[in-house]
């Protein structure tokens, strides 16, 4: 029993490092309606430049951090203007069929941003080209005792960070003018186009904030391992999609869910049946949620939006 | 036996370990028959021509609006299938590529049915988690029957060693080779016949416009279960001649930068015709082996120009347009007199949903 329940809470913290990846995911989603397969290399690169500040330069922790996130928002409003800058012009509806539920941009969009991920993944291994790489580690030394339960106090801390992002953010996107001009951009692009509000702005704004996140979440939890590898983007983005999806994608407070879930099945699936156990249940739980029937419903809406 | 060579001038990046390097290290110098620089060219051929079928699978689905990232599912299926027959059973070669195939591309008729009703992006990630679901399943398959030189079998993330049917037969590299143009040449001569009757003409309705196609009378969804089930077939076969080339094959090298690549190939090349495909591969790889000079920074360049290049041709090279004007002025050239385009198109054979009296 001790077993099962140290099992959840190991997942559970382990979901919080899901959810804070799969944040800027959804948000790019919810905005643009492209799926950014650059996502993970973004923060790859980005991390790879932390890194090298750190091991050549000798950088304190906080310049690390600091230029993380700066450099993750610059490859950021790269990708965009690369890959995504279709989506901007078009302030009329997607004529697409609801149906497929794909136009040829989004097609455009994944091809081209998949090629920029390739691009980025070589542009971090050239910087860095050894495989394992030290990062600035912030990880803590002992677990925490709660009776027989044991508690890794940074994993806590960065699952704790992810709900105050995620829920702060969605009270931000309910609440606040800005908010409101966000979803009305990402929900009818039209209407806030006929509004007066510069939508192509606004969009590139959104892009360059979920990168900018991206690259929080990418010290936070490389800051836990101290070190960073080139599976580090094929990670973010895998583990950022199934958290994502499985909150429905463009969800603000649904990666939150959708992390915590996975990292329960996750670990449960892993002490169940090992490793490989671990990898078939993250794409098993998405296969069944995305074909699942009970979700009929869902399926032949049409996607995108932004939803707090 | 220590045929399993890898080149070592592509891998001088000095970036071991990097996944999109051990990946496209996996694709372009899959491990070849023995010999070394003379036999490379032959290898670089057959690299590219079973790359083709796995493009042009990926291209059926473009085709019908699918975004496909799980092709190389199939692919694995296909070399674990075929292989089970020929290194298991003595079955000759040409039966089990046949049979994988088909089994591929029952598969992928299996796989279709409860992902038919998906949005593009979410058949996307559905296929992307089926791929990852069946590597890790082969992963975990061990089966194993005495053979000649041991126990012979898929033995799980080991993989599944002496696929040797070529080298009992006395099948040269070079044979090989032209056996598998000879089967790309066959699908590709039926895919451009195909498309020039109903059948071909209602893929690409269906893929332009599903709703619009459904409302001239044409069963959207069997054209799309049809496409996907050749779609895996095709892979499956290009899987077949994959593993009876490298005599060995493991999980790993079904990983999704595979069918990535194959979206990419046919994205690249064009979507206008069953050659577009082909023209991706033999830029991609091609490209890549002729920059050996800037090793660490190809996938920098190619990348970058790939996104740039998207942005102006969303289509691909070999784009509808294209084809179209190319094949105008072909016809003109020849003199052949009718307005091409507007040729009247022959009566389909169960096609329609309805039957036209």
């Amino acid at each position: 029993m001790t077993g099962l329940l140290q099992t959840t809470i190991d997942g559970l913290l382990e979901g919080g490092s899901y959810a804070i990846v799969g944040l800027g995911l959804s948000l790019t989603f919810g905005s643009l309606r492209r799926l950014n397969l650059a996502y993970g290399a973004t923060a790859m690169l980005a991390a790879y430049l932390g890194a090298w500040l750190h091991i050549r330069h000798q950088a304190p922790v906080w310049l690390v951090a600091v230029s993380v996130v700066v450099a993750a928002t610059a490859i950021g409003w790269y990708v965009e203007r690369l890959c995504f800058a279709g989506a901007r012009d078009d302030t009329a509806p997607s004529r697409g069929a609801p149906i497929a539920g794909t136009d040829g941009r989004e097609v455009v969009a994944l091809a081209s941003s998949f090629a920029i991920w390739m691009q980025l993944e070589q542009l971090a291994v050239n910087l860095l080209p050894r495989h394992l790489n030290a990062f600035p580690s912030l990880a803590a030394s002992g677990d925490w005792a709660l009776g027989a339960l044991l508690i890794r106090p940074d994993r806590l801390l960065v699952a704790l960070l992810a709900a105050a992002l995620i829920l702060g953010l969605a009270a931000w996107l309910e609440r606040s003018r800005a908010g409101l001009a966000w979803r009305a951009t990402a929900d009818q692009r039209t209407a806030a186009h006929l509004v007066g509000m510069p939508v192509a702005r606004l969009q590139t704004l959104a892009f360059a904030v979920a990168c900018a996140l991206s690259g929080v979440a990418a010290f936070a939890v490389l800051a836990i391992d101290g070190q960073v590898t080139p599976m580090f983007g094929m990670w973010v983005l895998l583990k950022g999609l199934v958290a994502a999806m499985l909150g429905g994608l463009g969800s603000v407070r649904g990666v939150l869910w959708g992390g915590l879930l996975l990292g329960v099945v996750e670990a449960h699936a892993q002490s169940l049946l090992g490793a490989q156990g671990r990898e078939f249940a993250t794409y098993a739980l998405l296969f069944v949620v995305l074909v699942a029937p009970w979700r009929r419903g869902d399926r032949g809406a049409p996607l995108g939006g932004l939803r707090a | 036996m220590s045929d399993r060579i890898h080149s070592s001038t592509g891998a001088a990046t000095g970036a071991d370990g990097a996944f999109a390097q051990a990946v496209r290290d996996a694709l372009c110098h899959l491990p070849g028959l023995g010999g070394a620089a003379g036999t490379h060219a032959v290898g670089l051929a057959s690299d590219m021509a079973i790359m083709s079928l796995l493009a042009l699978s990926a291209y059926l689905m473009l085709l019908v609006g699918r975004v496909s990232f799980g092709q190389q599912a199939f692919f694995g299926l296909g070399a674990y299938a075929s292989g089970v027959l020929s290194a298991m059973f003595q079955v000759p070669l040409g039966l089990a590529l046949a049979a994988g195939a088909a089994f591929g591309a029952l598969c992928s008729w299996l796989l279709a049915l409860p992902t038919l009703r998906l949005s593009g992006l979410h058949y996307a990630v559905a296929t992307l988690a089926f791929g990852e679901m069946a590597r890790i399943a082969l992963g975990w398959w061990h089966w194993q029957r005495p053979g000649e030189d041991g126990p012979v079998g898929p033995a799980g993330i080991e993989g599944f060693r002496d696929i040797r049917w070529l080298l009992e037969n006395d099948v040269s590299p070079a044979q090989y080779l032209g056996l598998t143009l000879l089967v790309l040449l066959g699908v590709l001569v039926l895919l451009m016949r195909a498309e020039r009757l109903r059948l071909g003409v209602g893929l690409r309705m269906v893929g332009q416009d599903d709703t619009l196609a459904a409302a001239q009378g044409i069963a959207v969804d069997r054209l799309r279960l049809f496409a996907a089930a050749l779609a895996g077939g095709l892979a499956a076969l290009g899987g077949g001649l994959y593993a009876h080339r490298t005599t060995y094959i493991e999980p790993a090298v079904f990983d999704p930068m595979l069918g990535v690549h194959a979206v990419g190939y046919a994205l690249l090349g064009g979507l206008g015709t069953a050659l577009g495909p082909l023209l991706g591969v033999m830029l991609d790889l091609g490209l890549l082996d002729a920059s050996r000079l800037l090793p660490g920074w190809r996938m920098v360049i190619f990348g970058g120009l790939v996104a740039l290049f998207l942005r102006w041709r969303p289509r691909g090279l070999l784009d509808e347009t294209l084809v179209h004007r190319i094949a105008t002025a072909w016809r003109l050239r020849r003199g052949t007199a009718g307005t091409p385009g507007l040729a009247p198109m022959p009566s389909p054979p169960n096609l329609s949903r309805r039957k036209t009296p």
